[in-house]
């Protein structure tokens, strides 16, 4: 075994680290009341907003990993929300039939990247460029720009086996990156994902099923993105067709800080959870910085690069 | 003669390794001087401090007695260094005059792109170096000489005094290379002095006054081609008297079972109705010349390119067509030609690339981290693959180890039919022999073997039976035994069905 920290996932945890160093340092309260970013309540918020990047991030990381993109995730949460909510409220169905509506819209929005991507060849940029805008568009084409309000029909407060549904998300997040980690270091099918990412040539000729992983990273991508779409409806108590909008860059910007690279083969998914916590942080923090409203966006961008170009001298260090 | 380019004492490495250690050797002017040694003697490195990539840590260079510098490959090239990489450096969405000028352009004031006097210029150059292309053509669309020879336009447009060929003809055919050395020479003739990297001794032999050889690092001597023979050659660059070549056993397998059986396979505009059988303990050679659909057959059998016709059986049994993966669990291996674009992934460790083709064959769910490490560590045995750790990704190792590593992933699954395709395609002299005597003992141990090469010497002395292929057909069989190169290429160039 190596070291922990010679792990992937290590670098992005001290980042991680650091970055939460700095905000407790920087928002220190100069009269002693109570800290606005270290306290439980803010933690919770913090998860919960990255719960919603984090779940798809691990969809994303697959996918990346595997040597391919997908810019649908983004509307698919927000139809996946339209679908649950037009279920639970519009249809009168349990909440669970329409949870599971709600995932279904997952599983055959990624069928549809992949019947594009590996049935029809089309270069996975274009083909998930193109169902973006189908999927988002089908959500207004339900909707008619109404919302449908879940929060109503569901209990106030509402816990279950005494935990807050609020805790639903992080810990939904926790629970798949562990069980997807797992899955790809464990199993043939994770590192065949590994080997397609890294040449998809190799692996057809290693006797690999090329076409039928790309096509289940996608269906995971987009039942991921679905779980996502749901726990945003059900906590939030809103379907509605423009959730999650622009969404999907920041999706896979996760991934990628999280130690995806974009030219396929290497990757984590632990790492892309993290990575969307990186982001949870920053959005969380930045607003409470005095004057620096206006710079958030800025800031954000700026991480982006720098923990990338970090990362990458990292990985030369520990090669050379 | 003048000393035009100098080596002193260089020395370089990379961490533990010892790249280059004190090499010094010098190039006369006006000469053609060889550089050869195996994969991993130092031969890049040391092109690579003259282009000015990489600095040595000791010693100089030195340019017509002046000491030589070069911190950029831009530097070198003012110098009148012209480098021919290996690995073409050609921009293929380019044209040829837009190939020839990058970076360097012709330009007008205000700098807008002078594109008649390039094209001229350009026109010119071709002209001289017998290249029949437009300059407007784009790069993507000629062939490989022609493109190689495009790359010594661009050093000739640069006004170089030295011309670097680093191994510039491995996927050239005869005809080609001819036209090449053609080239060469001529440039020799008007005063060029010209460096030429290689590991291909005939080729050396035919082209080269000089021969300088590197051996681990280290400069293990120039010879005059006219006083030493290719035997001490060989010598100087193996440090050790060439292992004797290995004789098929002949016609010893007349009564074993067959193996691998294929009928009337035909795909069109590729090849047609070929049919073969290869035994038991036997390595059956296809050989022919480039474009005559050889490694289309062996493609078609393994089902990645699939045939449009015909029948393949293993062990009497039919084997579908279109699907590598049914081939590979009906217990055929292909060794793809192209390592590093079909046989290996440079992301993964070299124990999960020779695990994966294992782990698909059986199946397997999850992945048995210490069943694969007995059966890997069995491969580095066996095939004696020199890697500091398997669990190092492949780029690390010399070309002759990451074809070893290719090898493995296809002997972990214990295959009944190996397909091998260019099974030592830019692997030094060392490395081939091992890799022949591999295929020796796989084979004789009960395995049937069907070989795709285009290095003769190689056919003759590894193959039982021969076949030799012409546009797309099989035009006849030659005994291993008794073959001559000359039988051979007369059935690949022209002569009907012997």
């Amino acid at each position: 075994m190596k070291p922990i920290w010679r792990a992937r996932e290590f670098s992005t945890i001290l980042i991680l680290a650091l970055e939460v160093l700095f905000f407790t340092w920087y928002l220190w309260p100069a009269g002693g009341g109570a800290h606005p970013f270290l306290n439980l309540d803010n933690f919770l918020l913090v998860l919960k907003y990255s719960s919603i990047y984090g779940i798809a991030a691990v969809g994303a990381a697959i996918v990346i990993i595997a040597g391919l993109i997908d810019l649908a995730p983004g509307a698919i949460i927000g139809l996946t929300s339209v679908v649950t909510g037009y279920f639970f409220v519009e249809a009168g169905w349990s909440l669970p039939a329409a949870m599971i509506a709600g995932l279904l819209v997952g599983v055959l929005a990624g069928g549809v990247s992949a019947f594009l991507v590996v049935k029809i060849g089309l270069p996975p940029f274009i083909a998930t460029l193109g169902v973006m805008g189908i999927w988002r568009g089908v959500g207004f084409i339900v909707t008619e720009a109404r919302f449908y309000d879940l929060s109503s029909k569901l209990p106030q407060d509402w816990h279950v086996a005494g935990v807050s549904v609020d805790w639903a998300g992080p810990i939904i997040m926790v629970a798949l990156a562990l069980g997807f980690h797992w899955l790809m270091r464990t199993f043939q099918w994770g590192r065949a994902v590994f080997a397609v990412g890294g040449n998809e040539t190799a692996a057809l000729f290693s006797g690999i099923r090329v076409g039928r992983v790309k096509t289940l990273v996608y269906i995971i991508a987009g039942l991921l993105a679905s779980v996502s779409g749901v726990v945003l409806a059900v906590v939030q108590g809103q379907g509605k067709a423009d959730l999650a909008t622009g969404y999907e860059l920041d999706i896979i910007a996760s991934a990628v800080v999280g130690g995806a690279s974009l030219t396929g083969g290497r990757g984590s998914v632990l790492g892309a959870v993290l990575g969307a916590l990186i982001f949870g942080v920053l959005r969380n923090a930045l607003p409470q910085i005095p004057g620096a409203t206006f710079y958030d966006r800025m800031i954000v961008g700026v991480v982006v690069i720098v923990i990338v170009v970090m990362d990458q001298m990292l990985v030369k260090r520990s090669r050379a | 003669m003048a000393s035009e380019l100098a080596f002193r004492d260089v020395s370089r490495s990379f961490g533990a390794v010892k790249a280059l250690d004190g090499v010094t050797f010098s190039v006369a002017e006006g000469e053609i001087h060889a550089l050869i040694g195996e994969n991993g003697a130092g031969k890049s490195t040391l092109l690579k401090i003259l282009a000015g990539i990489v600095q040595p840590e000791r010693g100089q260079l030195f340019w017509r007695g002046e000491p030589l510098v070069c911190s950029s490959p831009r530097q070198a090239l003012e110098r009148g260094i012209g480098m021919v990489y290996q690995e073409m450096l050609a921009f293929p969405n380019l044209t040829v005059a837009g190939n020839i000028f990058a970076g360097r352009e012709i330009t007008k004031t205000g700098g807008r792109l002078d594109e008649r006097a390039m094209h001229a210029r350009t026109k010119a150059l071709l002209d001289e170096l017998h290249i029949p292309v437009s300059p407007d053509t784009p790069m993507e669309q000629l062939p490989a000489a022609l493109s190689q020879l495009v790359q010594v336009a661009r050093a000739l447009a640069f006004d170089c005094k030295v011309l670097v060929l680093d191994e510039p003809t491995t996927s050239l055919t005869d005809v080609e290379v001819d036209h090449l050395f053609r080239e060469v020479r001529a440039l020799k003739a008007r005063g060029m002095t010209v460096l030429f990297v290689s590991h291909r001794i005939p080729e050396v032999f035919r082209l080269c006054d000089r021969i300088t050889v590197m051996r681990d690092g280290k400069y293990a001597g120039t010879f005059d081609r006219e006083t030493t023979t290719p035997d001490t050659v060989v010598r100087a660059m193996v440090g050790r008297t060439p292992p004797p070549r290995l004789t098929p056993a002949g016609s010893a397998h007349v009564q074993a079972p067959v193996r691998l059986e294929v009928r009337g396979l035909g795909k069109r505009g590729r090849f047609s109705d070929v049919s073969l059988a290869v035994r038991k303990g036997e390595v059956v050679a296809l050989f022919g010349l480039v474009g005559s659909g050889r490694s289309d057959v062996l493609e078609a059998i393994f089902g990645t390119r699939p045939a449009d016709t015909g029948t393949v059986e293993v062990d009497g049994a039919a084997v579908r067509l279109n699907s590598a993966r049914a081939a590979a669990q009906a217990g055929l291996s292909l060794v793809p030609e192209d390592r590093q674009r079909q046989g290996l992934c440079f992301a993964l460790s070299q124990r999960d690339n020779i695990a994966i083709p294992r782990a698909e064959k059986i199946g397997a769910a999850r992945v048995n981290r210490l069943e694969e490490t007995s059966v890997c560590d069995a491969q580095r045995q066996g095939l004696n693959i020199k890697t500091p750790s398997l669990d190092s990704t492949p780029d690390t190792l010399s070309g002759g180890n990451q074809q070893k590593v290719v090898a493995a992933k296809w002997l972990a699954t214990s295959p009944k039919v190996l397909l091998l395709d260019e099974p030592t395609k830019g692997v030094d002299v060392g490395a081939k022999f091992e890799i022949h005597g591999i295929i020796r003992r796989e084979v004789d141990a009960g395995m049937a073997c069907l070989m795709v090469s285009s290095d003769l010497p190689e056919v003759l002395a590894l193959a039982d039976r021969i076949l030799v292929m012409r546009e797309g057909r099989l035009q006849g069989e030659l005994a291993g035994a008794t073959a001559t190169d000359d039988a051979v290429m007369r059935l690949a160039t022209h002569e009907a069905t012997a």
